[in-house]
């Protein structure tokens, strides 16, 4: 009795990254899943700008600190055997960058890793979690980190 | 002197009393017309009901022949624009507005407005009647201040 | 930090005018971010427009804080309120120097008051606008009808539709005095097709001329433009 497989479909898979752990588990997740189905994988940062700056400015801390969190999601990806392709963005908003990203590269699917945050004693979906799920047009997988006591 | 003021609310109707008492030639203008029941029983000015900032109403009013102008109903944009027409249009020798975003109370007294921030002012008062040691001298300090206002 | 070439327009006021306006300006390539206080039409205008909304009151100072005013080239005001619209080219100017701001007009009796403050470069209203093009439908028309004032520098854009009686009919631009600074930027002829006129051009009886002058200008320039030959005495 065995249905298809909903992943099979998944070659191009985009991941945000911020360099949480959550993140990074999304790289390892997106990087088996791309590997299988002989897929590409893009790690995708974003730098949001204020908007008292101009959108291409140069923000040298941030892009570095960006770099970084790159990197680390390489490191992921090569101990699961497979190279994924990094990218730094600048946006207003990450979550618009996200899904426009997504959409340009007409990705299969987002692999998007969340903390479990709760600032209010109550869980809250942050922000831009909230805006992908919405507005993104391919499947959106939601890895939401074990809470931590 | 003739007084034109804006706003009908507890602030207008008693700012409106004060100035009758005192012998002048006051009229208050308000959107509603249920807003003149804060004015007195003996009040012995005149009510207009209409849009402050119609140029149309104020023409009406004959704002031109007053001394003063002051607009405090809750709206800060409603009363810095009728304040600003009654000295640009009409040619008030005096306008004076209640502004409650202290930052826009500061840019419009900069710009030759008279404003207050009654917000400001009211935080600094009851400061000082928390403060009073007992009840019975922050009834003293409150009437400390109206007497204060009076001179 | 990096200075971008491109122009940033702030849109204050979400509405029909400001959604329209922004999509315009996105299309044509500016950096353009619409402030609009109701989070329901600020989602809709993201949804629809992308990460150019800002939610938020366009008369607060702290609001322009968050919104870069600071390195704006222009402030649009634009919503249903004229005191909003007032205050909002009022903080813009006073406190974050923006080079430009235009007003929206909702009730055009506002237009002069308007016009007598320092913080509002230009005005828009659509009445005022609707106003010309039926006052220009009447054949008794013998106005000039101002379309925008170009404040700070005292000219105006005026239209005038040439009569029939006219002094200019069948004569070229070059011969046609115009006053000082007063110049003829568009003719839109007969077939409705706007044309940039060279001194060549041949002005006939109902063209629409639009021309820049000086606003103490305007009456010579309808006398130039709208008058009648003068009559020779043999």
């Amino acid at each position: 009795m065995a249905t298809t497989d909903p992943t099979a479909g998944f070659r191009t898979i985009l991941v945000p990254v911020d360099g949480s752990p959550a993140s990074m588990d999304a790289v390892a997740l997106a990087c088996n899943i791309a590997r299988k189905n002989k897929g590409k994988v893009y790690a995708v940062h974003v730098i949001e700008v204020k908007r008292s700056l101009p959108l291409d400015a140069d923000l040298s801390d941030e892009a570095s600190s960006g770099e970084g969190v790159l990197v680390q999601a390489e490191k992921v990806a090569q101990e699961h055997d497979f190279k994924i392709e990094g990218e730094l963005l600048q946006a207003r908003e990450a979550g618009h960058a996200i899904v426009d990203e997504a959409m340009e590269r007409g990705v299969d699917l987002i692999v998007m890793g969340a903390e479990h945050k709760a600032p209010l004693g109550e869980y809250q979906m942050g922000r831009l979690t909230q805006y992908v799920v919405r507005a993104a047009p391919c499947s959106v997988w939601l890895w939401r980190h074990p809470v931590h006591e | 002197m003739k007084v034109v003021i804006m706003g009908c609310g507890r602030t207008g109707a008693a700012l409106a009393t004060e100035f009758d008492s005192a012998g002048n030639d006051v009229l208050v203008l308000d959107a509603d017309s249920t807003a003149f029941r804060f004015l007195p029983e003996d009040f012995r000015g005149k009510t207009h009901v209409g849009n402050g900032m119609d140029i149309d109403v104020l023409e009406r009013i004959k704002l031109r022949e007053a001394d003063a102008f002051v607009s405090t109903t809750r709206g800060d944009n409603r009363n810095v624009m009728a304040a600003q027409m009654a000295k640009h249009v009409f040619g008030v020798p005096v306008v004076a507005s209640r502004v409650f975003d202290p930052l826009r109370e500061e840019m419009y007294r900069n710009m030759g407005l008279r404003t207050i921030n009654p917000t400001r002012v009211q935080a600094k008062r009851l400061k000082k009647i928390i403060e009073a040691p007992s009840d019975e001298a922050a009834s003293e300090v409150v009437a400390a201040f109206l007497r204060q206002e009076d001179e | 930090m990096t200075s971008s070439a491109r122009m940033y327009i702030i849109i204050v006021g979400g509405g029909k005018v400001g959604f329209h306006l922004a999509k315009e300006l996105v299309e044509a390539n500016y950096e353009v971010l619409v402030i609009e206080q109701d989070p329901e039409q600020a989602r809709a205008i993201a949804d629809d427009l992308g990460d150019i909304v800002l939610e938020g009151d366009g008369c607060e100072a702290s609001v322009h804080e968050k919104a870069g005013t600071r390195r704006a080239n222009m402030l649009l005001a634009v919503t249903g309120d004229d005191e909003d619209n007032m205050v909002a080219c009022q903080v813009a100017k006073q406190l974050f120097n923006v080079e430009r701001t235009v007003a929206r007009i909702n009730n055009p009796k506002n237009e002069a008051f308007f016009r007598m403050l320092d913080e509002v470069d230009t005005t828009v209203s659509a009445t005022s606008a609707i106003m010309a093009h039926i006052e220009q439908g009447l054949p008794t028309t013998h106005h000039l009808i101002q379309l925008l004032e170009l404040k700070g520098s005292g000219l105006e854009l005026v239209e005038v539709r040439i009569p029939e009686d006219s002094r200019v009919v069948g004569a070229p631009i070059k011969s046609i005095l115009l006053p000082y600074q007063s110049m003829i930027c568009l003719v839109v002829g007969n077939d409705g097709q706007p044309k940039v006129p060279s001194p060549d051009t041949i002005i006939h009886a109902d063209d629409e001329v639009i021309a820049v002058t000086l606003h103490e200008s305007e009456e010579q320039l309808r006398e130039a433009l709208m008058s009648p030959p003068p009559v020779r005495s043999f």
